[in-house]
């Protein structure tokens, strides 16, 4: 028997990773998108934890939940907050 | 249409929708710190592909990371791991790929800081109107 709440779990992880990147590019609020691409991580990092790559989380959550979001709001501080015209 | 692979389909469908809505961002939008956010979600979506190929489902019972867990029995734990375990080579690549995009990462950052310090903007399209 298959674990049906593991597959449905993903689902619901895949959709939500959906729904946070379209957030984070439409966004012109650059503080706020970089938020929105932290929480896409996240559910990439429960994707990779499903698929059976637990190495990998264990570098991926600290690199690109926690690095890559400081390098861009250091970027943002020392730039533009607003996107757009 | 069975669950796994109804399952699957979402999975690989909103990675698709994901690469998509990247290319977008790098194409479209002005802002250059904007384009640099939808590099790395470009670069998340490209291991997690790589990471589901690899990723397969066994015969019987369930499938488990690729780690060789008990030694004293050699044969049948050798066995058990051939039998159940998901591929280990797109893991080690993918492995490497964050590290070095983090790396990439961080050189676009400070080559779009020393942009902005030239043209006092980081929007391609107020720089593609100036008189600079």
């Amino acid at each position: 028997m298959i674990e049906i709440f593991t597959l449905a779990f993903l689902m619901l992880i895949s959709v939500t990773s959906v729904i946070a990147a379209f957030k984070a590019i439409i966004e012109k609020d650059m503080v706020r998108a970089i938020v929105y691409s932290a929480i896409q991580s996240a559910m990439y990092a429960l994707i990779f934890y499903v698929l059976m790559a637990p190495d990998i989380v264990l570098v991926y959550i600290p690199v690109s939940v926690g690095i890559t979001p400081a390098i861009l709001l250091f970027v943002t501080k020392k730039t533009e907050r607003r996107d757009g015209d | 249409m069975e669950l796994p692979t109804l399952v699957a389909s979402v999975i690989v469908v909103s990675l698709y929708v994901n690469l998509g809505i990247a290319l977008y961002g790098i194409f479209a939008r002005p802002s250059l710190v904007k384009k640099l956010l939808a590099i790395t979600i470009l670069s998340d979506t490209a291991n997690a592909f790589a990471v589901l190929v690899g990723y397969r489902w066994p015969r019987t019972g369930t499938p488990q990371p690729p780690v060789l867990m008990n030694t004293t029995n050699y044969n049948e734990s050798i066995k058990y791991y051939i039998e159940h375990a998901v591929d280990p080579l797109p893991q080690a690549l993918v492995l490497t790929a964050i590290v070095i995009g983090l790396a990439v990462t961080l050189f676009i950052a400070f080559v779009i800081i020393q942009y902005y310090r030239l043209y006092g903007t980081v929007n391609v399209r107020k720089t593609a109107t100036s008189s600079r």
